[in-house]
């Protein structure tokens, strides 16, 4: 019973958040075409942005399973390792003495179809944001800034960004900050691996360059409908 | 008097033989292969050093997988290989002898085994308890993560020789229905279990002992029937396209166990050879090197070096 009520606690946030969803999909499921998928109760929730957003200024936070804490971390990995799990939504900075920092993430639509061992090979405060090519062709807004939009509180890059390498080279990948709160948690929106800007700039001040980043395997994508 | 002379040509016999030996080494090339996991990577370095200390070699180390390393053992393009697994290469070792490329292997193995791992707590929380039951679809769902309705299991990394097997494992109990088979690199895997242990989630995997998982998290192994060579069938992937269907290992690993391999240019050389054939490590041995390179990260070449120093007898056995 101990261990119910525990893992009750430990995913209650989770719980909150389903049925804001759950309860969307059952009044306008004809309209939504974007759906997430919920890993503790394996099934796909339409998603709505605007209810997504009116929790986050309701409770004026991300649930509490996804706001930043230090946790229990065994592991054989040094300390300054990152490690992402894109399936529950936790990127785990490693830290010495079987402790790590966990913070909530946001994982892009696109997700993170792969896994492997990359490495942060650059890092950036309030980085430019060029929009790929495709979506400068698609929206307006994009177009605009098409030679790059500088940074500052409305870039989705938000206020730092580590990208991440492979055997040297840059991927299409980065660790970035958001404008955008309420996505923590969830697939959605482009991108890559977003994180509220206070946790992004955390992070950014212990990751140093070269830091090894292991993407675990059940990170695949769960989105689907765009 | 007489005696002293008859001592000292043997002992000038013993030294101009041993000087025969350090400069056949010397001249001839050895390369030690290096595969992927922690244990073989110190062996690997225990072996190159002792080589060139006691040997006057000038060994090299190249890393590549296992099952090449095997194999150019055979063809006498590596010259060692430090850990060759058995049974997992068994079908590579008898397909070699056909082709006339010997191997030969030290006799004094390590002990091992091969499994089906889960932390303790998934026992209770999915009701998984032997290797069998993860081909029920409502006990493999529950390692679903990725919204298929199929559990996730790694199985070793791409270029292991027990990956293959692993995939014929699953073909035979028939979870390969109900999981989808993971292969990655064996660091991926251990932060996985790491994330599972953090988070109290359930989570299944292939695993190896001697390893440091072990001393690291609580894990169980999953049951299964004993080993039965009645229901091991492995065809050679080499050369049979559907050597996964016309395979079968529907029980546990045979006992398992891994030794020094080494090729026959290096038989030539009686002295080296003596020395390969006299490695005893123990599991224990394995178990630390392979927390120290992993945990403790310490790079294999030190732990080589440190394990050397605290064994100087043990090394001073196995190359008098």
């Amino acid at each position: 019973m101990v261990n119910l009520l525990t893992r009750f606690r430990r995913y209650a946030p989770l719980l909150i958040l389903a049925p804001i969803l759950a309860g969307t999909a059952i009044a306008y499921a004809q309209t939504f075409k974007t759906q997430i998928y919920d890993p503790d109760t394996r099934k796909w929730y339409n998603y709505d942005q605007n209810r997504a957003m009116k929790y986050y200024r309701k409770h004026g936070q991300t649930p509490g399973d996804f706001q930043r804490q230090v946790v229990t971390f065994r592991t054989a990995e040094k300390p300054g390792t990152i490690i992402i799990d894109g399936d529950k939504h936790f990127l785990y900075y490693v830290l010495p003495n079987f402790q790590a920092i966990r913070y909530g993430i946001g994982v892009g639509r696109d997700g993170f179809g792969w896994a492997g061992i990359v490495e942060v090979g650059r890092k950036a405060e309030w980085p430019t944001w060029t929009p790929p090519p495709e979506m400068v062709a698609r929206d307006p807004n994009a177009a605009k800034y098409a030679g790059g939009m500088p940074g500052g509180p409305e870039n989705p890059l938000g206020a730092r960004a580590m990208y991440l390498y492979v055997g040297g080279q840059d991927s299409i990948y980065r660790i970035h900050g958001t404008h955008q709160p309420w996505t923590i948690g969830l697939n959605i929106s482009s991108g890559c691996i977003r994180m509220v800007n206070d946790d992004v700039i955390d992070l950014y001040s212990r990751v140093e360059v070269g830091a090894r980043v292991i993407v675990l395997m059940q990170g695949a994508a769960l989105y689907k409908g765009v | 008097m007489a005696t002293r002379m008859i001592c000292k040509s043997v002992v000038a016999a013993g030294i101009a033989g041993f000087m025969a030996t350090v400069s056949n080494a010397a001249e001839e090339k050895i390369v030690i292969g290096v595969p992927a996991w922690p244990s073989a990577e110190v062996t690997a370095n225990i072996i190159s050093m002792t080589l060139e200390d006691k040997f006057g070699a000038k060994p090299e180390l190249v890393q590549r997988g296992t099952l090449t390393i095997l194999n150019q053992v055979g063809e006498d393009t590596i010259q060692i290989h430090p850990e060759v697994w058995l049974p997992n290469l068994e079908t590579a070792m008898a397909r070699l002898e056909a082709a006339d490329a010997t191997v030969h292997l030290s006799p004094k193995g390590v002990d091992a085994a091969q499994n089906i791992c889960a932390s303790r707590e998934t026992l209770d929380q999915t009701g998984v308890g032997s290797v069998a039951d993860l081909s029920k679809p409502e006990i493999a769902a529950q390692f679903d993560s990725d919204g298929d309705g199929k559990g996730e299991i790694w199985i070793g990394a791409p270029s292991w020789s027990s990956t293959a097997i692993e995939k014929v494992r699953a073909h035979s109990y028939g979870y390969d229905q109900t999981m989808t088979l993971l292969e990655m690199p064996e660091d991926v895997a251990m932060a996985a279990v790491d994330v599972a242990a953090s988070l109290g989630r359930p989570i299944v995997f292939y695993c190896y002992a001697p390893h440091h998982v072990f001393k690291l998290h609580d894990v169980v192994k999953l049951e299964e029937p004993a080993y039965d060579a009645a229901k091991w069938k492995l065809a050679d992937s080499n050369e049979d396209a559907n050597w996964i269907e016309n395979s079968m290992a529907a029980t546990a690993w045979d006992h398992s166990h891994f030794h020094v391999g080494y090729s026959a240019s290096v038989k030539k050389m009686p002295e080296i050879a003596g020395f390969l054939d006299s490695i005893s490590f123990n599991a224990d041995d394995i178990v630390d090197m392979s927390y120290a390179v992993e945990v403790e990260r310490i790079s294999p070449e030190e732990v080589a070096r440190s394990w050397i120093e605290a064994n100087s007898d043990r090394i001073g056995e196995w190359t008098k």
